[in-house]
């Protein structure tokens, strides 16, 4: 292990201290915006297309303006002349459609209204006439040249980075697309001994949080838009609704409450600007709050086709990797130009490979718009490469724990984009994950019979990048009595991120995290986040935390130096005291140094960062800085199949995660459950459905998560802790650490279990079981 | 069209008038603002909507608000009194068992309800019973830990 950034003094880090929201989320009290209320607030309601693509010859909304109790009503005629799309990369998104749709679902107007029903009668008197447009909805389909093109036009956004990494394409369906190569991959391929050629998929998946997406947007008189919003990037929407309304940031208000999960479906604008625009119109607050169908129809996670070929030595040694994945957008983009990047540049795995050539492409379809789902595009790539590298174990004869470790990245090592590896944890993942399920070399290869129940094990790793650059603003105040707020934009949607951010401001100013209260984001108050997403704020909001408590804690040094008659490096600050190291009867409380400081315990102190992580990705190489640190975990699976039914029963799961530092352990593991559950379900049996465009399965009727029953009985994190040094007390996020490896650990258990028979199409479900199986029977005959 | 009932909720009695049409979870959420019963799926699988409705869980997005009539309601927020946590919230905090806090409401209600018909309940019928509960951030090792330990208390006070 690397030399330690850790200090020695810790007391609130590291403890497995009870959630700040505990009390008001298990009383009922914890408010989502959806409960929000005001005086004189009004419903929305929104009349959605029911056809894939197609023009819009008339929206007459007369006779719905009519209806008593009817506020308002937006349509297209409204946005004449202002800015009437959106979107963080591009702006692809209207407010309401203007001379067309694009999806089943795509909104054409807006009813505000006194009461629910009204406004869902509203919606009945709006007419509207289509001229259906020759519509596409498979990937493939909508890449070659004579496929309907959905989006004429590529609009950056104020937003649009720099160093996004990726290219947009003109003309077509591909938005946009990205390269990074390494060596002479053809050289490589003539260099192998074997070669391995595979197509992999991926299914449209749904990010399922409970709570439905709400918003609630009202104009002050001053013209000042305020909106309470379950977003997961408040001071980005804050700057697109600037940029859509026209106004200066700090006439926009974003404030975001307690959010039901996220998981990347809340991430830019999604409710903000049509609930804003219909607020303006209304003149009064408005409420907007999703139904489940229609979560369904406004974010799903990419499908994906990924072709891989890879070429080894006889000794297992990786020679060369050629990807090329395209990624379905749905509709409208929103960042799933990111996602294509992000699979992109991890596409060849967590493997030293001399000679690679990784390409993916963003497509739209005429299905619902995607957007970040936890993994952002890595799980996609990883269920190819990973189940490929069984097959390659296989073939080989070498044992497929073996054939990683002897493959996988290091310490200091380049990786394709460019970036040093740095705080490589990834063997110690695989080996402790391989542990758990009580891995044995060589006999876990042994050939099963295709008959009967069959039991087999598989492992899988995983490298994903976070958003890098990127920024995280905190400040910190403390008050006299040594109790301290920290205000941040870091939103609480279940990942614990208010009680982690305490244990560190508690930590730095040697207070017990009690003292520390953390605010929700209200874009008025508290400072710039990037986005609560890619696992990205223990890492660079809990630095600019720890950077900001650190300026007080050096303010409270100076004055103590002085009062102590000690010097600043011989003090230190614990249990609300501020006390000479090894002579801790010489001390200080807080309120005594404001006391000195101020001649009175009142006043506060403050401490503020601006924290940035540095890098980007040039677009015409592919490579640059892509990530302020890396994910690295293992999946170790051991499955039971029924191949008679095709039923799979995973026996026992455990997945291992890089944590650099656990700031509280429990958390990590519980969001390394989490990804765990949700990814067993993508493995196995959820996927949107969708018939010419209609979706068949939009409700939880159809598309169940995975419920109790569905948790494995054995089932186990484990945290490995090699310390970042850029990382507070050397953490780094562990929130999407799952999402990647355990489907190709799911599936490579089933190969083993059933003679290396693949599965190459998620979710594995018992049809596809049972057809493989058929087929090989056939096969042998 | 408004229709009258009368029913005790949280132990308290209510009279009202309401639509025909209206749920018991708009009732409870939009005319009694007790907001902390959720709606997650709006056709009656999700469980965040649960309460309990004569000692039962139901789930109150599918039941109308007219069928409460004379009927006794408890919600989420009934269960506390004062600063003391009802024993399953209070096994829910021992146990961290929750996360984004969304399903938690209609978790704690449905595992009141399984508690209240089996007080010792083994793990695969704490599966089952809660497998109409759906917590999408994965908390159920958590959630079994927290009704585990309440089972145990209850046989140990057999």
């Amino acid at each position: 292990m690397s030399a330690s950034p850790v200090e020695n003094c810790m007391t609130a880090l590291g403890e497995n201290y009870s959630r700040v929201d505990g009390p008001a989320k298990l009383r009922g009290w914890a408010q989502f915006t959806a409960d929000i209320e005001m005086a004189g607030m009004v419903y929305a309601k929104v009349l959605r297309s029911t056809y894939p693509h197609a023009r819009l010859l008339r929206v007459d909304a007369s006779k719905a303006v009519e209806l008593p109790g009817v506020v308002a009503v937006l349509t297209r005629d409204d946005l004449k002349g202002i800015n009437s799309h959106f979107g963080p990369v591009v702006k692809d998104q209207p407010v309401v459609a203007l001379d067309r749709v694009r999806y089943v679902g795509d909104i054409i107007a807006a009813v505000a209204a006194e009461e629910k029903d009204c406004a869902e009668e509203a919606l009945e008197l709006i007419e509207v006439e289509y001229e259906p447009l020759p519509a596409v909805f498979d990937l493939r389909a909508a890449m070659k040249a004579d496929a309907p093109v959905i989006h004429a036009d590529r609009v950056k956004a104020q937003s649009f980075p720099a160093k996004s990494g990726f290219r947009l394409e003109t003309g077509g369906n591909v938005l946009s697309m990205y390269h990074v190569d390494d060596g002479d991959v053809d050289a490589g391929f003539r260099e192998s001994d074997e070669i391995f050629e595979d197509t992999y998929s991926s299914q449209k998946i749904q990010h399922a949080h409970i709570e439905p997406h709400a918003a609630l947007a009202y104009w002050e008189p001053s013209g000042k838009l305020v909106i309470y919003s379950s977003t997961q990037n408040p001071s980005l929407v804050r700057a697109q609704l600037a940029e859509l309304f026209n106004l200066s940031q700090s006439k926009v208000r974003l404030i975001v409450p307690y959010v039901g999960g996220g998981y990347g479906a809340k991430t830019h604008p999604r409710l903000e600007p049509l609930t804003a625009s219909l607020a303006r119109k209304a003149h009064r607050p408005v409420q907007w709050v999703l139904s489940r169908e229609e979560v369904f129809l406004t974010a799903h996670c990419q499908a994906a086709i990924v072709r891989i070929k890879t070429g080894v030595k006889r000794d297992g040694r990786i020679v060369a990797r050629q990807v090329e994945a395209a990624y379905d957008i749905g509709a409208y983009a929103l960042t799933s130009t990111n996602t294509g990047r992000n699979g992109g540049e991890v596409s060849g795995g967590p493997y030293r490979i001399a000679h690679q050539d990784l390409t993916t492409y963003c497509v739209y379809t005429n299905t619902p718009p995607t957007g970040p789902y936890r993994g952002f595009g890595v799980p996609q790539v990883c269920w190819a490469y990973e189940s490929q590298m069984d097959d390659i174990a296989r073939r080989l004869g070498i044992d497929p724990l073996e054939l990683r470790l002897k493959n996988l990245v290091e310490e200091g090592d380049r990786f394709v984009t460019g970036d040093e590896l740095v705080s490589v944890g990834i063997s110690d993942c695989l080996k402790r994950a391989a542990e758990a399920v009580g891995w044995q070399s060589k006999q876990e290869q042994q050939d099963r019979e295709l008959r009967g129940k069959m039991r087999g094990k598989g492992l899988a790793v995983m490298i994903k990048t976070t958003m890098t650059p990127s920024n995280s603003s905190a400040l910190v105040r403390l008050n006299a009595d040594g109790s301290a707020v920290l205000l941040t934009s870091s939103v609480e949607l279940g990942q614990g991120t208010q009680t982690s951010l305490a244990q560190i401001v508690a930590e730095e100013l040697g207070i017990v995290p009690e003292r520390v209260s953390v605010t929700f984001p209200d874009t008025d108050v508290t400072p710039f986040d990037q986005s609560t997403s890619s696992s990205r704020t223990i890492f660079t909001m809990g630095s600019a935390a720890r950077q900001a408590a650190g300026q007080i804690k050096q303010q409270l040094m100076e004055i103590g130096a002085n009062v102590l008659e000690a010097n600043i490096e011989d003090l230190e600050l614990r249990e609300g005291n501020l006390q000479v190291k090894g002579a801790p009867e010489k001390r200080r409380t807080i309120s005594q140094l404001f006391q000195a400081h101020y001649g009175a315990a009142v006043g506060s102190m403050a401490g503020s960062y601006d924290n940035q992580t540095r890098g980007g990705i040039d677009p015409k190489t592919g490579k640059g800085k892509a990530s302020a640190f890396f994910f690295l975990s293992a999946c170790a699976a051991e499955v039971e199949v029924d191949s008679e039914t095709g039923k799979v029963k995973i026996e026992r799961i455990v997945s291992a995660v890089d944590a650099g530092k656990a700031v509280n352990p429990r958390q990590c593991h519980m969001q390394n459950e989490g990804s765990m559950i949700m990814s067993l379900g993508s493995a196995l049996f959820e996927e949107m459905v969708f018939d010419n465009g209609q979706p068949i399965n939009a409700t939880f009727l159809e598309y169940m998560p995975p419920s109790m029953e569905d948790h494995p009985k054995r089932f186990g994190s484990v945290l490995v802790e090699t310390p970042h040094p850029e990382g507070p007390y050397g953490a780094k996020g562990v929130g999407e650490a799952a999402l990647g490896p355990v489907e190709p650990a799911i599936g490579n258990a089933i190969a083993n279990a059933l003679s290396g028979l693949r599965i190459k199409d998620l979710p594995i479900r018992p049809d596809r079981i049972l057809k493989a199986v058929q087929s090989t029977k056939e096969e042998s005959q | 069209m408004k229709i009258e009932l009368r029913t005790v909720i949280n132990g308290r009695e209510v009279e009202a008038s309401v639509k025909p049409n209206q749920t018991l979870l708009e009732w409870l959420r939009d005319d009694l603002r007790l907001r902390g019963s959720r709606e997650g799926c709006g056709v009656g699988v999700c469980g965040s909507c649960t309460v309990l409705v004569d000692g039962r869980p139901v789930s109150s997005c599918l039941m109308l608000a007219t069928n409460a009539d004379g009927k006794e309601i408890q919600t989420i927020e009934g269960l506390a009194k004062g600063d003391e946590l009802d024993a399953v919230q209070q096994a829910f905090l021992d146990q961290q068992a929750f996360q984004c806090g969304y399903c938690t409401s209609g978790m704690i209600m449905a595992a009141k309800a399984l508690l209240i018909s089996n007080p010792t309940p083994t793990e695969d019928e704490v599966r089952d019973y809660l497998s109409g509960n759906i917590c999408r951030c994965g908390t159920y090792q958590e959630v079994m830990a927290a009704i585990r330990t309440l089972a145990e208390k209850n046989l140990a006070n057999r």
